[in-house]
């Protein structure tokens, strides 16, 4: 009942007062009395808090780019492989351009998750953090410039395209690697995600099983990222949570 | 903050009430509760207390000291001792006028 009553309060108050306010309730025995004084003190938190913190602002900040970057994750990579898909299979016969802007948004949501995580990886490993969202995040902007010139200007982009593409996926390994070696978020979608660009470099290079290969490739890229994607949100939701009674 | 009163809303009276009881030294929430309860005969509501305890805080007129095992004292600042006195003048010069006029006006 008291951790129900304290649930209604918002995450950032719990962070600051919870701890203490559950240890006050637990001095004496609920009335109704109390427990609708504490739904007024949560209606009144709700309305005063939305929008200005309780908590430090750079925690507030880490939890937010945590958030933000997750959500883009998971949002991102499969519009980007869908549309990457789309764009695979029918670049010769139909109009390309509602998947180009696709993979131009996926591009870009995928450039927020690789900035949001990063900024929370780098409170433990700043140069390894950042040096690895550098190439990744290169890739996404030349993948989507290379995009959007490809299909609405010249052929002219097509190097911006593919370079941008190597990039992104040789640059997805080093920031998995980087998540590997700071062990703040997943590691083992962060191990999915470092061996993912392998069969598509591979399938993209030519030989047998080329589609099974990126396929298979696409598949793992898009899980891995959705993956890190829902942890970040789930432990981003564990960072606030107050703990139970 | 010294000179003026700050607008606390419905949150005026409770916030009086916790500002007089922590002028005898820090006392943890449930500390202030039994206080107040004692002083006034009447309870004051956790969900209230942490309302008002919030808005002195973010004032400057309460501190929150380093908590002791999950209880957090909170103690009055300067400021706030010097805005519950203003308080209190206040109040006092209010209810002295208040019984000069009955006075007056008793049959």
């Amino acid at each position: 009942m008291r951790s129900l009553l304290i649930r209604c309060y918002p995450a950032r108050w719990r962070v600051r007062y919870g701890e203490e306010f559950l240890a006050m309730l637990e001095e004496r025995p609920l009335g109704p009395f109390d427990a609708a004084d504490i739904l007024l003190g949560a209606l009144d938190a709700q309305l005063r808090l939305r929008g200005v913190g309780s908590q430090p602002s750079p925690r507030r900040g880490f939890t937010m780019s945590l958030r933000l970057g997750g959500l883009a994750a998971i949002v991102g990579a499969p519009l980007w492989t869908a549309a990457f898909v789309i764009i695979n299979d029918g670049l010769e016969s139909a109009d390309v351009r509602a998947p180009a802007l696709m993979l131009v948004a996926g591009s870009l949501g995928l450039l927020v998750a690789l900035a949001g995580l990063s900024a929370f990886q780098a409170r433990v490993a700043p140069a390894l953090s950042w040096a690895a969202f550098a190439l990744p995040a290169l890739g996404t902007v030349a993948v989507a410039i290379g995009t959007v010139g490809v299909v609405f200007g010249t052929a002219d982009f097509w190097g911006a395209f593919f370079l941008g593409l190597v990039a992104f996926f040789v640059g997805s390994s080093l920031f998995a690697i980087a998540t590997y070696r700071t062990g703040v978020l997943s590691r083992r979608a962060a191990l999915l995600l470092a061996i993912a660009p392998i069969p598509l470099i591979a399938g993209g290079s030519g030989g047998g099983f080329r589609d099974v290969l990126i396929l298979g490739g696409l598949f793992c890229f898009t899980l891995a990222w959705m993956a890190l994607g829902v942890l970040a949100v789930r432990q981003d939701r564990a960072a606030v949570a107050p703990r139970p009674a | 903050m010294t000179g003026k009163v700050p607008e606390f809303g419905r949150f005026a009276e409770p916030s009086l009430l916790i500002l007089v009881s922590l002028s005898d030294g820090p006392k943890h929430g449930y500390a202030i509760m039994q206080d107040v309860e004692s002083g006034t005969g009447r309870p004051m509501g956790a969900g209230t207390l942490y309302a008002a305890l919030v808005r002195l805080e973010e004032l400057g007129l309460v501190e929150a000291l380093p908590p002791e095992e999950r209880r957090r004292p909170y103690r009055l600042t300067a400021v706030g001792a010097s805005n519950l006195a203003e308080q209190l003048r206040g109040l006092s010069s209010f209810a002295q006028q208040g019984l000069r006029q009955l006075g007056e006006h008793q049959p």
